[in-house]
């Protein structure tokens, strides 16, 4: 097995174009070193980028927050700065893993990741997160809903890498928020599913609503055409038999050891009701 | 291979090792630190915690690689001169071991804990211990000794 240790960005991407066909970052390891160790990753080079100081850190300009990619969730749990601007977003991810693995895992290598279960995909779907893409020669914005295409399958390009994180600075504000994750016990748990939702009511109406699952696709997505229905509606004569028919349309999930298709399906209408209606 | 330096217990150590080789398994086999123990070998049980640059982490998943210049603290460092530490003391005193396999690493994440907080309230406690598992079902005496060290630490 071939590791690489590049000194700075502009080295990171020198080596990684030098190496053709598959390579691995390492950002936490707390996913890649397990592979490792179980023989799945074998062959293929890694490269080393959990040291590089310039991909770290959680930053504001006047409307956006940056979380650069290797930003580990005990920084973000910790930041005084995502306390003031994105309190919703913050609380919800103490529940990731545990304070052990809060300290090594990045936000970055959560995402790169691909898993559907990741935690913080679904609250940065409803915050309207956008990633910054590294490469090489240029600098690309993308939004997180545009990113993935497939079972751990992305946009990124050969050679190009999770560079930052972006959420626009009012991403919360005046929104009631929900984010539950439904899983076998409080800690070091993987999701049997995810629901985030952020919704802005008028004279009881939902003048605007944004709903994202995890682990009930093949990747966590927005439910666009439940937003789309249940947008205008007055709170106290929603059809829930119409959101429970759209949902079903929208979410695909499927039977695994942590949970299966049934209580999958239910479950999350349950959430879904009770956040439209609390 | 990489020739990698970094401090266990305040001894600098120079050794040539694997990339790949996991932190747990260069403290065990090429340094001789047995206490740190493995358990799940993925991250989900905490038998392997062990301070690095003053966090709780686990060795079983840090590659040498990643290591260079860090400082380590290991569950030998709490015994000084055959003298156990006070957190040691209180969690023979109040039985919070019972077949000790998640000793070690229940011992380091307080220690994590108690390092940067001398007096954590019994939620900040079980916070800290949330990524050991310990199989004997001995959660409250283990929080107990944590919360009753508190005085002597």
């Amino acid at each position: 097995m071939k590791f690489y240790k590049p000194t700075s960005i502009p080295d990171l991407f020198r080596i990684s174009e030098e190496i053709e066909g598959k390579k691995y970052f390492l950002a936490g390891g707390t996913d890649i070193n397990v592979q490792i160790k179980n023989g799945i990753i074998k062959d293929e080079p890694v490269i080393f980028i959990n040291h590089l100081n310039e991909l770290k850190g959680i930053k504001e300009s006047e409307d956006i927050i940056l979380i650069g990619t290797l930003t580990t969730y005990k920084e973000i749990i910790e930041s005084d700065l995502l306390r003031k601007v994105l309190p919703f977003f913050q609380n919800s991810l103490k529940s990731f893993a545990s304070p052990i693995l809060q300290t090594m895992a990045t936000i970055g290598g959560n995402i790169a990741n691909g898993s559907p279960t990741a935690d913080v995909t679904p609250l940065l779907l409803v915050l309207d997160a956008k990633l910054k893409l590294f490469s090489k020669s240029r600098i690309r914005e993308v939004k997180l809903s545009e990113f993935f295409t497939g079972y751990k399958e992305f946009i990124l390009k050969a050679n190009e890498i999770i560079g930052a994180i972006l959420i626009p600075k009012n991403a919360e504000t005046g929104f009631d928020t929900f984010f539950e994750k439904v899983g076998s016990r409080k800690s070091l748990t993987i999701a049997k599913l995810e629901i985030a939702g952020l919704k802005r009511l008028k004279n009881n109406k939902i003048e605007e609503i944004k709903i994202a699952a995890g682990a009930l696709n093949e990747y966590p997505r927005r439910l666009h055409k439940l937003e789309e229905f249940l947008t205008g509606k007055d709170i106290d004569r929603i059809d829930f038999s119409q959101v429970e028919e759209i949902l079903n349309r929208e979410i695909t999930p499927i039977s695994d050891l942590r949970s299966d298709k049934e209580y999958r399906l239910q479950v999350s209408f349950n959430l879904i009701q009770s956040f439209i209606l609390n | 291979m990489i020739n990698l330096k970094f401090k266990v217990n305040g001894k600098e150590v120079a050794i040539k090792v694997e990339d790949s080789k996991r932190l747990l398994d260069i403290l065990r086999d090429e340094l001789g630190l047995t206490g740190t123990k493995e358990g799940c070998g993925i991250g989900e049980c905490g038998a392997c915690t062990v301070i690095m640059n003053g966090d709780a982490v686990c060795s079983c998943l840090i590659l040498a690689g990643q290591l260079q210049n860090a400082e380590i603290e290991t569950i030998e460092n709490l015994e000084r001169d055959n003298i156990l530490s006070n957190l040691q003391e209180a969690f023979l005193e109040y039985g919070a071991i019972q077949c000790g396999f998640c000793t070690p690493g229940m011992l380091m994440s307080a220690k994590a804990l108690l390092d940067k907080n001398p007096h954590p309230t019994e939620e900040e406690i079980k916070t800290a211990l949330e990524g050991n598992l310990c199989r004997c079902t001995g959660y409250i005496p283990i929080i107990d000794a944590v919360k009753n060290v508190l005085d002597k630490y």
